[in-house]
């Protein structure tokens, strides 16, 4: 947000908006280097969002990177080469979290029959040790005994 | 030859003794597992009482991950085939055991009960499908035969047969979202022999349909996506 009101200022950024920047995205980095050490985000999803904080640095550090990036484009306006950017950046994460997302819940749905599956034989396996022969015909006693 | 029939069951307290027992009658050779897929009521409870084996799933998974559930267990436990049918009382285990000898006797390695094939005859107290279920039918029945080059009419049948090559390729590849079409298509792409018998099917038992209008709408959309996207999926190779 607040990179995006510096921008306002156009090629000409306030060195007090580009301080501001600059220790918006160092702080943004030290608050994911924090979720990492609590356990609470895993190193491997954190990758991306140290990109996108260096990447602020960068464009705080460096305003003269958004033009070239913009003349690169072929847009006029950097406010909406930044626009563009942060825009499909976006866009693109939510698309890794859906996949992300579509990989646990397979992966949830086959622990899920696993359970089902390895509970289910121990069941069985119960009311055959319980002396029960006759698989399937008489196992009603075992059953209620074993709940 | 060893033969698993399993029963998907999500909340079907009141029907799931009865279609034990009707399968207990009907095919008494067979072994008998319910996939309780998360119920909240005392389905795997009745299916006790009722002598079958349950494997309960933790949460609603969906019927496809109930399915494949049974294809799973029916796959490691060494089962040649396996057959299953709706918990909700709509299929005669009769028609079902009719599925399981075609597929024993190796004419095919899937088959289906189709309650539109020509050879269904309607009864009294049969099933008679709703408008905008018969709307359904006949979209998916056309995009079906198109991606299949195979004639299809009861693509949504949840009464079916199948053999171990079969299993081994649903307990790896099945769409929890749906079930029924994709797998359809994906067994036919694979080259597997893909059968449909008509059977008869009655009207359910207990519960109601979760179609409504506009949830039909969203079906079928759904359904012509996942077969537009399984036209380009690549074909498996096959494990055993």
């Amino acid at each position: 947000m607040l990179v995006l009101a510096a921008e306002a200022g156009q090629v000409h950024l306030t060195s007090q908006t580009r301080i501001v920047a600059a220790v918006l995205a160092l702080f943004f980095m030290l608050m994911i280097l924090e979720l990492i050490r609590r356990d609470r985000l895993q190193e491997r999803y954190s990758v991306i969002w140290f990109i996108a904080g260096l990447g602020m640095l960068a464009g705080a550090a460096f305003p003269g990177l958004l033009e070239v990036v913009a003349n690169l484009m072929g847009v006029r306006n950097t406010n909406v080469a930044l626009f563009s950017i942060v825009l499909l950046l976006l866009l693109g994460l939510a698309l890794n979290f859906s996949v992300i997302m579509s990989r646990q819940a397979a992966q949830i749905t086959r622990l899920a029959q696993e359970r089902a599956i390895e509970k289910a034989l121990a069941e069985k396996r119960a009311e055959g040790a319980n002396g029960n022969g006759a698989s399937g015909e008489e196992p009603l006693e075992a059953k209620e005994q074993s709940l | 030859m060893r033969a698993l029939v399993f029963i998907p069951a999500w909340n079907e307290e009141a029907a799931i003794a009865g279609v034990i027992a009707d399968v207990r009658k009907a095919i008494p050779g067979a072994d008998l597992l319910v996939v309780d897929d998360g119920s909240t009521d005392a389905t795997a409870e009745r299916a006790r009482e009722a002598g079958a084996l349950v494997a309960s799933l933790p949460f609603n998974q969906g019927l496809g991950a109930a399915l494949q559930t049974g294809y799973l267990y029916a796959l490691r436990n060494g089962y040649d085939v396996c057959a299953h049918l709706d918990a909700d009382g709509q299929h005669p285990a009769e028609e079902v055991a009719r599925l399981l000898a075609e597929v024993t006797a190796d004419r095919a390695d899937l088959v289906i009960g189709s309650r539109y094939h020509a050879g269904a005859v309607a009864e009294s107290g049969d099933y008679r499908p709703t408008f905008s279920r018969r709307i359904g039918t006949s979209v998916f029945r056309f995009f079906l035969t198109l991606a299949t080059r195979q004639r299809f009419t009861d693509t949504t049948s949840g009464m079916r047969a199948a053999n171990r090559r079969v299993m081994a390729l649903f307990s790896q590849h099945y769409s929890p979202d749906f079930a029924e079409i994709e797998s359809l298509q994906l067994a036919v792409r694979q080259g597997l022999r893909v059968e449909e018998l008509p059977v008869r099917m009655l009207e359910r038992a207990g519960g109601s349909s979760f179609l409504t209008p506009l949830r039909s709408a969203f079906f079928i959309f759904k359904g012509l996506v996942v077969l537009l996207v399984g036209q380009f999926r690549p074909r498996h190779v096959e494990a055993e």
